[in-house]
């Protein structure tokens, strides 16, 4: 058994369990959230008034997927350059930099959004401090302007974080100047290009429009401008979650399998492909917009389902690396084989099921991709049954079951309870089931997502079933998924304070089957692909850029803001006003 | 680079799947001619709405045979007309803006769902076949009471689909002796002629007239009735064409009773 992590790099350790911590927290009050908003929106249980559900929601994708997601990737990525590469980083102060930057980013965004539920919010830097404008936060839809400083800087320290690694690299490539870039550390570096080259989008948005908007500086944004640089980073926003679940696929469920990844050439081609097609589909998130023509809907499309190239290769690979372990363990047999394989283990059970749940989850993204029949589905609750089953599983559930493999060796503490863990893991594999099965099945039906009330004066034509079941179900699956996450936050405390054991794991990565040799060192030629990259992009981009801000201005056809204030007392008059326009 | 066989015909087999797709996709929009919203109209800044011909009286209005416009407006938390009423297996073409944040215009049920963002005009043509009523709602956030945003679609029969509008022009006090008179100015919105029935109640009288009214044009029908043969007093009145009706009270000599205002 090789040396633990945290024994040869403790400073590094505990660096990624702060990370890590930072996530749960997330996770945990998200999980809160989560369960509120099912419960509210089935009108089981409504303990908040329906305005005040919009600051649970903003907080729930906030906290789950910028907070929990994000801070689990820069520790998970911390873990893999440092491994991979063997060695710390040039400077341990700039990492402590981009943990602190992140970490207070953080802090100011979630005072802005909990500021929400206070009955009269005090006053800072001119407006409200309130941020109910849900994690897109689409102007003119308006938040305290602490809102968005609190998000720059945590971007700008995950910018930072990946300067680091590339800085640790390139130190390691000084060092062995023929080697190839071990795959891990090829993985942190692919995906932080691909977020340099996608979150500029979303810092032009805050910083030249929205922020200066919100400090009443300027006066006036184009919505359009604004929602389109935040869907020009959007999508590869989705990646930027789902490539720690791909790293873990990659590196770490082959060896859990009990055997090696399939092939490290495959898995550089599939980092690359990310690289290239994350961005210049943002537009599918937009196929229902005015202000941008067909044409450049088309080209989005297209781009899009080249993406599920990559996303099918992984599929290939992690089943025949788990094939491939599961021989090695003894299995036989066409299917046979698959009993063979560590089912007790929760690291390995939870990463298979979450692959099981991405394959499903990836129809119903070709789904939405499909410019037409997105029409149905579009901004319907399918679309968090889209969204749970991809980030909300593939990623949660596969970073926790991560969580059980590597925290040991970020601790020196054993996991305590293997058989809870496992059982966290099948109870978020049922919980998803149900929740998203009515989600699916709900939206195609008409009823809609983000809304506290989904019920209204018409009837849905419900297919099959009827519309109590769909709650049920909701409430059920929500309730499982929230049980599951307490107790993967019980059994991660519990590990971390159980000091006086030894862990079980092994943090030896047995190399690939068909290894970097096997394939030409065009690959790992970063800045081609960079090249490449920004080609696409300004192709996919440009036009439909200048095209928007031709049609309506810089900063709009005189759009005012609209600060939202989650407080009942404002909601009161606009719900009578809104009743008294019915009746008229 | 060396690649398994197995993965070389995953690979090709992904690649004819992914080409499919876009093929049945091309397909769709091109071959059936499903139209995808789009940036055909010029911008429309919020605070012009109120200028604009278009928006400024929000309605349904025909435009061609069996062709018809409807101008909607979404604003925190309604939809303008409310409800708003089409003609079965007739195009309809919404134009949709926003007076306010973004919101949606989404017919449940259907595929009639579009974003609807201020400075801009979203259209969509659509023709539906079954008459009913169909909820509409907005499916984006767009503030504190977005689950209040509800307005309704209704779908006539083409043969019963009017866009009458009537307005009545009567006196509200009459000297004994004389005639009461009541003028109805009978719109058609339609582009075809339309023959209808007025109705006038008043006091115990019933008048009907029969109108006809040229396309896109208005016609004004007086009638009358003598003060006396309704004698002195209050009398309600009432005047109805096609769905359309207006009503009110006049006042037959000087009334004493009381209410001067
Ligand atoms: C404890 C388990 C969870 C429960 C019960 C839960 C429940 C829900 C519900 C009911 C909604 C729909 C709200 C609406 O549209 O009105 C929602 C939205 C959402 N959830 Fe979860 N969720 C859970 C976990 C997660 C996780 C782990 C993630 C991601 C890592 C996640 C990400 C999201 C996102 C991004 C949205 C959409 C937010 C928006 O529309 O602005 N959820 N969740
Ligand atoms: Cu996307
Ligand atoms: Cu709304």
């Amino acid at each position: 058994m090789s040396e633990l992590f945290v024994e040869k790099y403790p400073e590094q350790a505990r660096l990624i369990r702060l990370a890590f911590t930072a996530s749960f927290i997330a996770l945990g009050v998200g999980a809160v959230f989560g369960l509120l908003q099912a419960l509210h929106r089935t009108d089981i249980l409504r303990i908040v008034e329906s305005p005040t559900y919009y600051t649970l929601l903003t907080g729930h994708g906030v906290f789950l997927v910028v907070t929990f997601t994000i801070f689990f990737l820069v520790g998970l990525y911390q873990w893999a350059v440092t491994d991979s590469l063997d060695r710390g980083p040039v400077d341990p102060r700039v990492t402590w930099t981009w943990y602190g930057l992140m970490s207070a980013g953080t802090i100011i965004t979630a005072v802005t959004i909990l500021a929400g539920f206070l009955g009269d919010p005090p006053e800072v830097l001119g407006s409200e401090l309130s941020a109910d404008v849900l994690f897109t936060f689409y102007a003119p839809l308006q938040a305290n302007p602490l809102f968005y400083v609190g998000l720059v800087v945590f971007v700008v320290g995950t910018w930072l974080a990946g300067a680091d690694w590339f800085r640790t690299w390139l130190a390691w490539s000084r060092d062995n100047p023929d080697e190839r870039i071990p795959l891990p550390t090829f993985m942190v570096l692919t995906t932080m290009i691909m977020w340099y080259i996608s979150s500029i989008g979303v810092a032009i948005a805050i910083l030249a429009f929205i922020l200066p908007w919100s400090l009443a500086l300027t006066e006036s944004l184009n919505p359009t401008l604004t929602r389109t640089l935040f869907w020009y980073f959007g999508h590869a926003f989705v990646y930027f979650w789902l490539l720690p679940a791909y790293l873990l696929w990659y590196i770490v469920l082959p060896k859990l399998s009990g055997g090696r990844l399939f092939s490290d050439p495959l898995a550089r081609v599939v980092f690359i492909l990310f690289v290239l097609l994350s961005t210049p589909v943002g537009i599918h998130h937009q196929y229902l917009d005015p202000g941008i023509s067909e044409g450049f809907k088309f080209i989005a499309m297209t781009n899009t389902m080249f993406l599920l190239l990559p996303s099918l290769l992984t599929a290939f690979t992690v089943v025949a690396s788990m094939e491939h372990g599961a021989r090695q363990r003894g299995g036989e047999g066409t299917f046979n084989w698959l009993r063979a394989l560590p089912w007790r283990d929760p690291a390995f059970t939870g990463m298979a099921l979450a692959g099981i749940v991405f394959a499903f989850g990836g129809f119903t993204g070709i789904v939405n991709a499909g410019m037409n029949i997105n029409y149905l589905v579009h901004n319907s609750v399918w679309i968090p049954g889209h969204i749970h089953t991809q980030v909300g599983t593939a990623v949660a559930l596969t970073l926790m079951a991560g969580s059980y493999w590597l925290v040991p060796q970020l601790t020196g503490n054993r996991l305590v309870n293997r058989q809870a863990g496992l059982v966290q893991v099948v109870l978020w594999f049922l919980g998803i089931v149900f929740m998203t099965n009515s989600m699916y099945r709900a939206g195609l039906f008409g009823v809609p997502r983000r809304t506290a009330e989904p019920e209204y004066s018409f009837e849905y034509d419900i297919g099959v079933g009827s519309m109590a079941e769909l709650n049920v179900q909701l409430a059920l699956g929500g309730t499982l998924l929230f049980v599951s996450a307490m107790l993967f936050l019980g059994i991660m405390l519990l590990t971390a304070f159980n000091d006086d054991t030894e862990p079980l794991v092994d943090g030896t990565i047995p190399p690939a089957l068909s290894g970097p040799e096997d394939s030409p060192p065009v690959l790992d030629n970063l800045r081609l692909w960079i090249a490449i990259a920004l080609v696409l992009v300004v192709i996919a981009y440009i036009i439909p850029l200048a095209s928007i801000v031709d049609r309506g201005g810089l900063f709009g056809p005189d759009i005012g803001p609209f600060p939202v204030f989650v407080q009942i007392t404002d909601a009161i008059p606009t719900v009578f006003y809104s009743l008294g326009a019915l009746i008229a | 680079m060396n690649i398994h066989t197995y993965e070389r015909l995953w690979i090709v087999g992904a690649m004819v799947l992914i080409v499919g797709f876009i093929a049945t996709i091309t397909y769709g929009s091109v071959g059936l001619g499903i139209t995808m919203i789009d940036d055909e109209e010029e911008t429309l800044a919020p605070d012009e709405i109120g200028e604009d011909e278009r928006f400024a009286d929000p309605r349904v209005e025909q435009v061609g045979e069996d062709e018809y416009a409807a101008y909607v407006v979404a604003q925190t938390f309604v939809f303008q007309p409310d409800p708003i009423e089409i003609p079965a297996d007739s195009e309809v073409t919404f134009y949709v803006t926003s007076r306010d944040v973004i919101h949606s215009f989404t017919v449940v049920g259907t595929n009639t769902n579009t974003m609807v963002i201020p400075g801009e005009v979203a259209t969509m043509t659509v023709e539906f076949d079954e008459p009913g009523e169909y909820g509409v709602i907005c499916n984006e956030y767009c503030g504190a009471g977005h689950h209040d945003m509800e307005g309704e679609l209704t779908v006539v029969e083409a043969e019963e689909f009017d866009l009458t509008d009537l307005a009545v022009d009567a006196p509200d006090e009459v000297e004994p002796g004389e005639e009461v008179e009541l003028t109805a100015t009978v719109e058609n919105g339609l582009l075809e002629e339309v023959e209808t029935t007025l109705t006038v109640e008043i006091g115990e009288e019933t008048i009907e007239e029969e109108v006809v009214v040229e396309g896109g044009t208005s016609e004004e029908i007086t009638t009358s009735v003598d003060a006396d043969d309704l004698g002195e007093g209050d009398h309600d009145w009432t005047v109805e064409v096609d769905d359309e009706s207006d009503g009110g009270t006049v006042t037959v000599g000087t009334d004493d009773g009381g209410d001067e205002s």
